[in-house]
């Protein structure tokens, strides 16, 4: 981890010590301020398509991990990424352009090949290699120590939406994001609520709210969106039962399973956004009951799980232990036909 | 020209701007009509002139003002191309940005391989034109090649130009895929999609009758994996009509493009249905039927690119394959035309 320790550039955490990482910023808005000549680009190119071809389907048959083609598209989106220029000056030279003309990058060569060489190599994720990812219709800044949201966890924003056409309250009212890591849903959710809405975003990790906190700056929400540092409901005391709506991704992976997992995920990602204890469950037991006194009357939840098993735990445990404080509650599948969240209302 | 004395004679009437809306647009039409007819005279008055100055060039022994009177008219014949290509250009559809589709035959990698020389003639020839373009979908062959792939052309007229690419595409050539040097014969099919403007009706799409699915899912999902591909296809249930995009960076993208081929093939097969009601467009539809062969491209025994269905052929493939297809396309337009109008 390059983490450099100097002084806080959070301005919406609740003051706290730890809170004195400095989010990196994501190749994409580095500026295009070192030269290289064509040729040599061109030559790092070939060498990290043939670093990319040779892997085969050699991480796909290891741990599900990518294929060529997969890696010769992430390639493509680093030079995307990379050039200040157009890519297509790459693929398509103009017979009047010689080898020997400047192109502007981003960061200077050597480190390219540094780069992609993590990203094959070491298993290093894509989206911490170029320093951003893309969900939904936001770039999000990522980096070492924050969990790289997942598209399946953008469908939460769509079922917010729902929620929020069918009860037009739910527009202007405080919103909590549990385990917020980059702010993904919390800037998502933000962005569909009215001119009163707003939303804490909480996490346990410094260096979460530090990234969660600049990529809320960077999308201008510094007055919609509060990011806390803090364990869960910890940071919301001051506004139990205020809240209309609840969502968190929170770590669900049984702990037995993470030693198995994907090498860019189990090498590369925090465990502490993914190890949800013995069956998983730990941390979605407790978010299920906090929500009973921190949601208003009328109030929305929407939850990720590892899928049908622990949806259909989650849903039987609310309608027995958590008799009549819920209504409405069901699964909702990912595209993938996976049970991947529950939902459901605070009784009124 | 008749048009235009049309024209002349309503904006000299005395009560013309009584309607202003209806003068606006006459006197718009006339403006636009004399800018065309004055561009013709301007290029008729060019052409003579250099023709001149090569002859006095000639006579007086200077060959850089001959020179320079032969680059003149070969930039005017490039201009008149242009112009005729624009005429040609007229049907209610033809400004539209479009998608391209390719898709490869039967004949395993020698027909993808074919798909994606395709591909790249249509991103060549596009990209030449200055139009912006990229990749909606595409399946990768196991070995080379693709199976399918779907490119967005963005730029005034795009339609218009493609929709003459539309039919199958044949190659013959030493496939270099097989060992035996043997000749081989692959087939792709090309389909163009105009993307209808905002002014145009389009088809309206109920949310409740789609499917969409992730592709390649498997696994667990979620948390424990970390992956950038993150294609959907959607399904339109009650036509069955799919489409799918991988080649943007977030599902939500993705999922925006898919739905936009999606509203685009339902847009033209809603257009195909009401243009058979009408029997009027029943012609012009079956030029542009799927299926038709309308290419033979030969690199083996001999070189040669002959369309079909204008006759018209050149010797040289190469630049055909890079994307010089101009000719090939201004050549299907005036016969088209020239039927049209018999």
């Amino acid at each position: 981890m390059r983490l450099s320790f100097i002084r806080p550039i959070s301005c919406c955490a609740v003051s706290s010590p730890t809170t004195l990482v400095k989010p990196q910023t994501p190749l994409f808005l580095r500026p295009p301020t070192f030269k290289t000549t064509l040729t040599d680009l061109k030559k790092w190119h070939l060498w990290a398509k043939s670093l990319a071809s040779s892997v085969g389907s050699a991480f796909l048959n290891l741990d599900n991990g990518p294929d060529s083609n997969q890696l010769l598209r992430e390639l493509n989106w680093l030079i995307e990424d990379a050039i200040g220029t157009p890519k297509s000056i790459l693929e398509q030279p103009h017979k009047s352009r010689n080898g020997n003309s400047t192109v502007l990058i981003r960061t200077c060569l050597d480190e390219l090949y540094v780069l992609w060489k993590q990203r094959v190599e070491e298993r290093r994720p894509f989206q911490y290699v170029v320093g951003c990812e893309h969900w939904r219709d936001l770039v999000l800044s990522v980096q070492e120590g924050v969990l790289i949201p997942r598209p399946e966890t953008e469908l939460i924003v769509d079922l917010v939406d729902e929620a929020i056409k069918e009860n037009e309250e739910l527009r202007d009212g405080l919103w909590g994001d549990l385990g917020t890591g980059s702010g993904a849903l919390a800037i998502g959710i933000a962005r569909i609520l009215g001119s009163k809405g707003r939303v804490i975003a909480t996490d346990l990790s410094p260096v979460a709210t530090a990234v969660a906190s600049y990529n809320v700056q960077r999308y201008d929400l510094e007055e919609k969106v509060h990011v806390k540092q803090g364990s869960w409901f910890e940071p919301l005391r001051d506004n139990e039962g205020e809240f209309v709506g609840l969502v968190s991704n929170p770590p669900y992976i049984p702990s037995k399973d993470i030693g198995g997992l994907q090498a860019e995920v189990g090498r590369h990602e925090p465990r502490l956004a993914l190890d949800g204890g013995a069956s998983g469950m730990n941390d979605l037991i407790h978010l299920c009951d906090g929500a009973v006194s921190m949601l208003k009357p009328g109030g929305f939840f929407a939850f990720e799980t590892n899928g049908d098993e622990q949806s259909k735990f989650l849903v039987h445990y609310i309608e027995t232990k958590k008799q009549g404080s819920f209504s409405k509650v069901k699964m909702v599948s990912d595209f993938a036909g996976i049970q991947r969240f529950i939902t459901g209302f605070r009784g009124r | 020209m008749d048009r235009l004395e049309v024209l002349s004679a309503q904006l000299n009437k005395a009560d013309l701007w009584d309607d202003p809306v209806h003068a606006g647009r006459i006197s718009r039409e006339h403006g636009s009509l004399m800018n065309k007819v004055e561009d013709v005279m301007a290029i008729e008055q060019e052409l003579v002139e250099h023709i001149d100055m090569i002859k006095l060039a000639q006579e007086e022994n200077d060959p850089e003002l001959e020179l320079e009177s032969v680059k003149a008219l070969l930039r005017i014949r490039r201009n008149v191309k242009q112009k005729e290509l624009e005429a040609l250009l007229s049907g209610e559809h033809d400004y539209c940005s479009c998608y391209i589709e390719v898709q490869a035959g039967a004949g395993g990698t020698e027909s993808m391989d074919w798909a994606s020389m395709v591909m790249q003639m249509y991103k060549s020839w596009a990209q030449h034109k200055g139009y912006g373009v990229s990749v909606v979908d595409e399946m990768p062959g196991e070995i080379a090649g693709i199976k399918r792939a779907t490119i967005e052309v963005d730029g005034e007229n795009a339609f218009g130009y493609a929709k003459s690419e539309v039919g199958v595409h044949r190659l013959v050539r030493i496939s270099p895929f097989d060992s035996a040097k043997r000749r081989h014969t692959s087939f792709v099919a090309v389909a163009v999609i105009p993307i209808l403007g905002d002014g145009s009706t389009r088809v309206q799409i109920n949310e409740s009758d789609l499917r969409i699915e992730r592709f390649r899912s498997g696994g667990a999902g979620g948390q424990s994996v970390n992956t950038t591909e993150s294609a959907v296809r959607i399904t339109h249930i009650p036509t069955g009509i799919t489409a799918s995009c991988q080649n943007e960076r977030s599902q939500h993208s993705n999922k925006a493009s898919a739905l936009a081929v999606l509203q685009s093939r339902l847009d033209q097969l809603e257009m195909a249905r009401q243009a058979q009601m009408n029997a009027q467009h029943t012609q012009s539809l079956t030029e542009i039927s799927w299926g038709n062969q309308i290419r033979t491209y030969v690199l083996h025994p001999y070189r040669m690119v002959k369309d079909l269905r204008t006759n018209y052929e050149v010797s040289d493939p190469d630049s055909v394959l890079e994307g010089d297809l101009d000719d090939f396309i201004l050549s299907f337009l005036s016969t088209s035309l020239d039927k049209d109008e018999e």
